[in-house]
């Protein structure tokens, strides 16, 4: 003997119809509230895959940097570079590591006849190419040979190539890198970062700064141009992601023992990083999803408003369904359905609008929007949660009714 | 001893602050099954009070009530609405119809609420409409229809539902002499039926229509319970 919860539904989704014009006003809010929220969830889920993208584009997640750490001074005078021996050393004690690849980098004029451009040039070992995941267009990469060699040979990134030369071919040309002729032995292949932010031109690429780079051998670098065993950098690169957090420990302990446990450089393993990056937009996440939802509770109040406001102008209604037969349960069901169905309603509604003018927003912060399912779900759940908490204060309001008082009502 | 209708000792009291407004002393009535019933008396005695009590729509403050060999005093809530919807069928001088709905989701309400499916209770409320004469007019909404037109919808509403008891508080006092005729007739072949019906009225010609009249005055029943 109980009307159904279908038949509730029947009557609220009636009730909703037959006051379009309130209900339609009284959804704009959860409209916006959802808007905001799928926009903002979809903000930060862009600048999450953002992130893994530029790691995967700097060489993955197996990559181990160590770099100097300029921050801190030592005491004991424990030198921030390595030396020649130094690093076979390192290299000796790991033969797990895929690739190695020592740097030496320093900035230098490199010129061709009456051109010239200033630019970082790195010495480095042939495992710099598959470390970074970037290889030649044209020409070749430092060899193994070349290292043996100390070959008097330049590979040049696409803008040292477009600064020195313009339309002409770089490939055996001849340039200048302090006082020492070197012979242009490859071009390196072009980069760019999709869907990254830029502002107009190539330059403002995430990874344009590549471009300007120009690589020669180790051996080279310190034969034949610094003549100084000072090597700046390291990078590693193991065959797992795991591997490369066990390698960052075991590094750890051997530079420690190489410089009197003094934190003279900094190793970075890019699985941490990326980890890391990810927890600090899950902290921006979370402040701004808080501030969608305070949105989504200004909402709510103005429905408890609505609501209060139709359950009054409806109170004789109300005391003629209790006087017919209408249990106490079958009235909060009612009013508490109407409420859930104008908040699900604005929530899809708003999670619509807001899916389609990603690609506006998009365009005018520059950063990208990604909108996953996951996300539409939660949007659209939490507007309809909101209408469930907000709309049981006055449901119970209207099923509380007196039949006799709320008949007398005009 | 078949009273459909046994009202011991009640009394109402109604509580305004300081104020105490006894609509009720100390009421004693008895109806028979099959009986149709008038009940009279001056404005403010406490007639819609008793027809309320009677109807489960409130509860005495005092004494107890039998409808049907069930004490309603001593029910919960939730239960009254079930006899409001099972066992009773009132009937209200300013018809209290839903507006939004048209009339025919009118008289199916009382059958929404006993848990009918959708089928059955079209059917029914069909038959209903069709024996108070509106069939032709039930997509109208009841703003669309005339006084007596409305009241015979709440008939049909009320008795859709079979009930053991029709109640009814003035209700023909909206209508004119012509539409209320037209009411009492209803009433009269539901009473031939077998129908039980309590009627308030003002008109001494309309409580005539009834087996008996039962007069209250200032809260209390001035002579009598059985005519
Ligand atoms: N909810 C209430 N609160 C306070 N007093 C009430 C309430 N309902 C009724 N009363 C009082 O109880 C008394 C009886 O009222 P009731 O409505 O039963 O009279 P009635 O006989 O139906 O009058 P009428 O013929 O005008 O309809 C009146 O004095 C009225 O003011
Ligand atoms: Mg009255």
């Amino acid at each position: 003997m109980a009307i159904s919860l279908k038949e509730s539904i029947v009557v609220g989704f009636s009730d909703f119809w037959s006051r379009k014009i309130r209900s339609i006003v009284t959804i704009i809010g959860i409209v916006l509230g959802t808007m905001s929220v799928i926009v903002v969830l979809s903000l930060m889920n862009g600048v999450n895959q953002k992130t893994i993208q530029w790691m995967l584009e700097r060489g993955g997640l197996n990559k181990i940097s160590i770099y100097q750490n300029w921050e801190y001074q030592s005491k004991t005078g424990q030198r921030k570079y390595f030396t020649y021996r130094e690093l076979k050393l390192i290299h000796s004690l790991i033969p797990e590591v895929k690739y190695f690849n020592p740097t030496i980098r320093r900035g230098f004029r490199i010129s061709y006849g009456k051109k010239e451009y200033w630019t970082s040039v790195r010495g480095v070992y042939p495992d710099f190419s598959p470390i970074e995941e970037w290889g030649v267009q044209k020409g070749r990469f430092v060899s193994n040979f070349d290292i043996n060699q100390s070959s008097d040979i330049i590979v040049i990134g696409t803008k040292v190539a477009e600064e020195l030369f313009g339309n002409l071919d770089p490939l055996g040309k001849m340039v200048t890198v302090h006082n020492r002729r070197l012979q242009v032995a490859g071009v390196m292949e072009h980069r760019f970062m999709k869907n990254s932010v830029s502002i107009g031109n190539d330059n403002n690429n995430a990874l344009s700064y590549l471009n300007r780079r120009a690589f020669i051998p180790l051996s080279t670098m310190i034969n034949k141009i610094t003549n100084q065993d000072k090597i700046n950098g390291l990078a590693l690169k193991t065959s797992t992601p795991e591997e490369a957090i066990l390698l960052k420990d075991k590094l750890e302990g051997i530079l420690s023992n190489l410089r009197r446990r003094e934190p003279v450089f900094i190793i970075e393993s890019a699985q941490e990083e990326a980890e890391k990056a990810k927890k600090n937009t899950k902290i921006f996440q979370i402040i701004f999803f808080i501030i969608s939802l305070i949105s989504l509770l200004v909402g709510g109040i103005v429905i408890i408003n609505i609501m209060l406001a139709t359950i009054q102008e409806r109170t004789r209604e109300i005391g003629i369904r209790l006087a017919v037969g209408a249990r106490r349960r079958d009235i909060f069901i009612q009013f508490l359905v109407q409420t859930v169905i104008i908040t699900l309603l604005g929530g899809i509604i708003g999670v619509t609008i807001g899916v389609s003018i990603l690609g506006f927003i998009s365009n005018f912060l520059k950063m990208e929007l990604i909108a996953s399912f996951g996300t539409i779900i939660l949007s659209v759940a939490v507007s309809a949660g909101i209408g469930l908490i907000f709309g049981i204060i006055p449901a119970i309001h209207a099923s509380n009714l007196n039949p006799v008082e709320a008949l007398r009502h005009e | 001893m078949s009273y459909i209708i046994e009202v011991k000792n009640i009394k109402k009291v109604y509580n305004m602050g300081k104020v105490k407004v006894e609509a009720l002393k100390t009421i004693d009535v008895k109806i028979e099954k099959g009986e149709f019933v008038a009940i009279m008396g001056p404005s403010g005695s406490g007639k819609s009070t008793l027809m309320h009590i009677l109807g489960c729509l409130d509860s005495p403050t005092k004494g107890e009530y039998f409808l049907d060999g069930l004490e309603i005093s001593k029910l919960k809530k939730r239960k009254l609405a079930t006899i409001r919807n099972i066992k009773i069928g009132f009937i209200f001088q300013t018809f209290n119809l839903l507006p939004h709905l048209s009339i025919h989701k009118n008289v199916e309400l009382p059958l929404m609420y006993s848990g009918m499916n959708r089928t059955q209770r079209k059917k029914q409320a069909t038959k209903i409409l069709t024996s108070v004469g509106l069939i032709d007019r039930k997509k109208h909404k009841p703003s669309e229809l005339s006084g007596g037109q409305r009241q015979r919808v709440a008939i049909a509403r009320a008795i859709v539902n079979n009930p053991s008891i029709i109640l009814a508080d003035e209700p023909t006092g909206n209508l004119d002499t012509s539409s209320g005729n037209d009411i009492l007739s209803i009433f009269a072949e539901l009473h031939k039926a077998g129908n039980t019906i309590v009627m308030v009225t003002h008109d001494p010609a309309v409580a005539k229509r009834a087996d008996r009249t039962i007069h209250i005055i200032d809260g209390e029943i001035s002579n009598g319970n059985i005519s």
